[in-house]
């Protein structure tokens, strides 16, 4: 049921003979039972969780306009999703912010639980609960803030550069800066979360592990890629998961950092990520069988893409 | 040990029930408690508190809260499927969708009588009118257009300050652009804030006909006069004397504040936020009419959903407030353009000026401006596609679309979002 | 399939100690050893500052006025109105209502959803039984899709049911957290020995035992931590609520904040300021709290 890495003894329990399964009779009740405690959250789940699930996939089918005609037109949302640029313009947006808003994301918070990671740390805790401050901020008010750093005219940003005498920028104007400024702000509400995380995988290494390194003359470098990865690998794998299934649906941020363009974040759509766009369609155009045939996309893309940087994590290792 | 959250969540459960809202009286009687869902910034809370006074009998249940498409959304919802208000605000941004599906409300003139719409603005009627010619709301308010422009900058620039003077100059959108270019050459500065909405938008809605013909048909792309329109901006663009500031930008309110545009498009209900964002410009800016004087910004409409329990009672509440004498207290109340033909020529409206605008006649600037605006076919897909015109010069304005290119790109990006 | 979502599951060993008698417990705060450097702090203090600022210019805007951002260059210091503008806050919006009915919405969710998770948790890892793995995984597929795409759905069973404009309506459809579950099964997995429930049950105990009386103590901390993260997403939450709450005494705390904000006039001041007082009760929480959190969500230690 549980896996190691091989770098780490694991003094785990399962490594003792596992005694005898004796086949104990089980009465109704116990057979039921696993049920039971399943069933509370299913019956909700199965309403507010499963249903509208699969009412997306159904009205996908449809030329569902919400309060007028609903017409039944098979696979043609798809067809037209396939062709239209805006789908493809709002799916590179969306892996771009992603990649932007992860990659470096996951590796910032790496380093800060590196720092954090002393066992004479004064302030440990001061510093721990801090990092959670921008996880609790809403996500309107940030926005707010963060357009108004980022503003071309009055920005905070662009006073600094000044300061500096270097040109003043306009992230919001261009595609790529937009992803920016977006990625800037996903980054900044979930650093400290995974760092936080990534603490805890490192403080459950063995000191005695890095010191038989050091006896053995591995450098500090080395011992963090053939020892400390190699130990965070469940959580990273964990991390990575839990950041592609958010990130490729980011809706909040695109939303509302660029207000005035209304719901494609940007005139020419350079943040309009999959989820707004599908916002865009259902509820904007009242276009909702097409909205939902893009949900029916996202979610394959989710999925596709979780399973690929699974894989993609569990192959690092050293040595198997 | 299990009793105890047992109990806790039994009592939870048992507060949450009290605290559901009350059921609604019978349909017809026109004092029931009746639904009203509302967008802020209209004064609809002014608007009720004073039904109340004068029908003390009457029950309502307002929810004032969200913006306008916020509101729609939560409309559309109920629409399909779920429960309705009783009343409800849209605002015309978001009419053209649901008078498309005008089943989805009651035709006031089954409550009304088939000459309700007479006391109002003919465009506005229009807008509320389904195909078969139900009127499924009755305007509120409206919008009107004006210019707000900054005395103290233009006489730094040596242009005239006065409202008058400074129409004349500006009569027509060419006299505007060179007005424009004689500011940027005195004094380095743009001369108005963006060419989309400032620009665009006023110019757009002087049309005889705009996005679609009288009998539905698509013709913005081919329409000279939408064409025109967008030129113009285009020209506004290349004379150098916009700042390519998108209104609700960022820099917005700041450029309000800190004199890095002198004149920008002002609807009725923008005048209250540019206080708000530049107090110690008071007294420096002036309305005034626009080139060609006829043209509007927002304006909403009240309805009744189909499905709703106590039509009598919304109904009540619009026959007493929203009549023209309603309208007219209303404006008195909270400086709402009213959308009734008698409100709008009414003294109240006509005399209407205030110290932080120099005094300029606010109220007969923006009467004006209504009753000179035309007619012409707002089709579903109006929003949509003015906002993609209205992107592509937002996108050169941010040097990401030549400006020869930007309207093959608002065209494009229109079909684009129409699905043609 | 589930050797595969094993895999994606960090392991904890934060309890050994309880269920291991005689096994020194694993120290806490361990970490590498020798003097701390001073740029460990300066980095450190820049990640506090670079974390803490959007809220800090919040009561900036709030305690000065729109001219903060409006000013050029952009003041950073805060001035003195800010408690008359929380006294207009307080005026204009129904402020204390809506945050004891976000109090109360937000902790039933967070107390009922971690129980319930950590019920059907405790079943998904624990016990065994035909359609296990795959009713585990269609839980799962549902965090992949948007939650834009439920508003409808949702709305159209909460009306069916008259649960319009009541609490109800904001807290039964909060308890099914798909997170919930994944974060939940996965701390039962890893955190309750096998060894200690088949001993138990061969001593006779039924499921409900178990769970309450092993497992369940356990994974507190986990449970805790659920609860926390829970709390914190619905506190913030404004479309849902805003869809189906139509009363003001009924508004939660986010939709009051909507009403300082005229449609399209943003009046900023105002704005920031309600926003940063509804943050306030979230930090005072995690002051209070937040040692537990922090090493709630260590406690699922990861190790290899």
């Amino acid at each position: 049921m549980s896996v190691t890495a091989t770098a780490i003894p694991a003094q785990k329990l399962a490594d003792q003979p596992r005694p005898q399964r004796r086949r104990i009779r089980s009465s109704l009740a116990e057979r039921i039972a696993p049920y039971a405690y399943v069933a509370p959250f299913f019956v909700i789940f199965a309403i507010f969780g499963l249903f509208p699930l699969l009412f997306t996939f159904y009205v996908a089918l449809f030329d569902w306009n919400p309060i007028g005609e609903q017409t039944f037109v098979g696979f043609a949302n798809f067809e037209r999703l396939f062709a239209d640029p805006r789908f493809w313009n709002a799916f590179v947006n969306t892996f771009g912010i992603f990649l932007i808003s992860t990659i470096p994301q996951l590796l910032l918070a790496l380093v800060l639980a590196h720092l954090l990671n002393h066992a004479r740390l004064k302030w440990a805790n001061f510093f721990r609960m801090s990092l959670l401050v921008p996880y609790i901020t809403s996500v309107a008010a940030t926005a707010l803030v963060f357009g108004q750093i980022f503003d071309k005219n009055f920005g905070l940003l662009n006073w600094i550069l000044e300061v500096f005498g270097l040109p003043s920028v306009n992230l919001l104007a261009s595609q790529v800066g937009s992803w920016v400024v977006i990625s800037a702000m996903v980054m900044w509400r979930w650093f400290g979360y995974n760092a936080l995380l990534y603490l805890a995988g490192l403080q459950a290494i063995p000191r005695e592990m890095y010191e038989a390194a050091s006896v053995d003359g591995a450098s500090g470098w080395q011992q963090f890629i053939h020892l400390t990865i190699p130990s965070l690998r469940p959580i990273i794998i964990f991390t990575v998961i839990m950041s592609t299934i958010g990130g490729l649906q980011i809706f909040t941020e695109p939303l509302l950092v660029a207000p005035e363009t209304g719901l494609t974040c940007g005139a020419g759509r350079q943040c309009q990520t999959l989820s707004l766009f599908l916002y865009e369609q259902g509820f904007g155009q009242f276009e909702f069988g097409y909205g939902s045939a893009i949900g029916v996309a996202l979610f394959v893309i989710v999925v596709v893409a979780s399973l690929i940087n699974f894989f993609l994590s569990t192959r690092t290792r050293g040595g198997r | 040990m299990l009793a105890t959250p047992i109990a806790a969540i039994g009592a939870l459960a048992l507060a949450l029930t009290g605290c559901s809202s009350g059921s609604s009286a019978a349909d017809g009687d026109p004092n029931a408690e009746f639904e009203f869902w509302s967008f802020t910034g209209i004064g609809q809370q002014e608007s009720v508190d004073r039904y109340l006074e004068k029908n003390p009998d009457a029950k309502v249940k307002l929810s004032e809260v969200g913006s306008t498409t916020e509101t729609a959304t939560a409309l559309t919802a109920a629409l399909a499927g779920g429960k309705v208000p009783d009343l409800v605000m849209i605002q015309n941004d978001d009419l053209p969708k649901f008078v498309e599906n005008s089943g989805n409300f009651i035709d006031l003139r089954t409550l009304g009588g088939d000459d309700i719409g007479d006391d109002y603005l003919d465009w506005a009627i229009d807008a509320a009118t389904g195909e078969d010619g139900s009127i499924i709301g009755i305007p509120t308010d409206v919008g009107g257009l004006s210019f707000a422009y900054r005395a103290d900058l233009f006489e730094a620039a040596g242009l005239p300050s006065d409202p008058e003077e400074v129409v004349e100059m500006w009569s027509t959108w060419d006299g505007f652009i060179e007005m424009g270019k004689t500011y940027t050459e005195a004094t380095g500065q743009p001369f108005v804030d963006n060419v989309e909405t400032s620009v665009f938008f006023a110019a757009v809605n002087q049309v005889t006909e705009k996005y679609y013909s009288p009998d539905g048909e698509l013709i913005f792309d081919s329409n000279p006069e939408v064409e025109e329109a967008f030129q113009v901006a285009v020209d506004t663009y290349e004379a150098g004397i916009s700042a390519g500031i998108a209104a609700w930008s960022s820099g917005w309110a700041p450029g309000k504040a800190n004199g890095a545009f002198a004149v920008t498009i002002a609807p009725s209900w923008i005048l209250s936020g540019l206080k708000n964002d530049a107090p110690d410009t008071a007294g420096s800016w002036r309305i005034a009419s626009i080139p060609g004087v006829g043209g509007n910004w927002g304006g909403s409409v009240i309805a009744i959903p189909a499905r709703a329990d106590n039509p009598e009672a919304a109904w009540q509440y619009i026959e007493t407030m929203l009549s023209p004498e309603g309208q007219t207290e209303h404006f008195a109340e909270t400086g709402t353009m009213p959308a009734a033909k008698g409100a709008l020529e009414s003294e109240d409206v006509l005399n209407y000026t205030d110290p932080f605008f120099g005094d300029s006649a606010i109220g007969t600037v923006m009467s004006e401006s209504v009753l000179q605006f035309n007619s012409f076919y707002n089709g579903p897909d109006t929003s949509a596609i003015g906002g993609a015109l209205l992107n592509a010069l937002v996108d050169m304005e941010a040097g990401n679309v030549p400006p020869a290119d930007a309207w093959t790109t608002g065209v494009d990006s229109a079909n684009a979002a129409i699905g043609g | 399939m589930s050797a595969v979502i094993d895999q994606a599951i960090p392991e904890s060993s934060a309890t050994e100690a309880i269920v291991t008698p005689g096994k020194a417990p694993r120290r806490r705060g361990s970490g590498r050893v020798g003097r701390v450097r001073w740029p460990v702090y300066l980095l450190l203090i820049l990640a506090v500052l670079i974390s803490v600022f959007p809220l800090y210019y919040m009561f900036v805007i709030a305690s000065v006025g729109a001219t903060a951002v409006t000013s050029s260059p952009p003041r950073l210091y805060p001035g003195f109105d800010f408690f008359e503008l929380a006294a207009k806050v307080f005026e204009t919006v129904p402020f204390v209502q809506s945050l004891i009915n976000s109090v109360i919405v937000s902790l039933s969710i967070a107390v009922i959803a971690a129980v319930l998770c950590a019920m059907a948790g405790f079943a998904f890892a624990k016990l065994q039984f035909p359609g296990r793995n795959a009713l585990f995984l269609i839980v799962l597929l549902t965090m992949t899709v948007p939650a834009q795409l439920s508003v409808i759905p949702q709305y159209l069973i909460i009306s069916w049911l008259d649960w319009v404009d009541t609490l109800q309506a904001i807290i039964v459809p909060g308890l099914a957290s798909a997170f919930g579950i994944f974060w939940m099964r996965q701390h039962m997995a890893t955190t309750v020995s096998d060894e200690l429930i088949q001993a138990a049950r061969i001593d006779g105990a039924n499921s409900w035992q178990l769970f309450w009386g092993i497992a369940f103590p356990v994974v507190r901390p986990a449970a805790f931590v659920l609860g926390l993260i829970t709390f914190t997403s619905v506190w913030n939450d404004f479309m849902w609520p805003f869809i189906v709450l139509k009363s003001p005494e009924l508004f939660t705390v986010q939709i009051a904040l909507k009403q300082l904000q005229a449609n399209r006039t943003i009046d900023l001041a105002l704005t920031m300021g309600g926003s940063f007082m509804a943050t306030l009760p979230l930090l005072i929480v995690f002051f209070f709290v937040g040692r537990r959190m922090v090493a709630g969500i260590m406690d699922g230690a990861f190790k290899g």
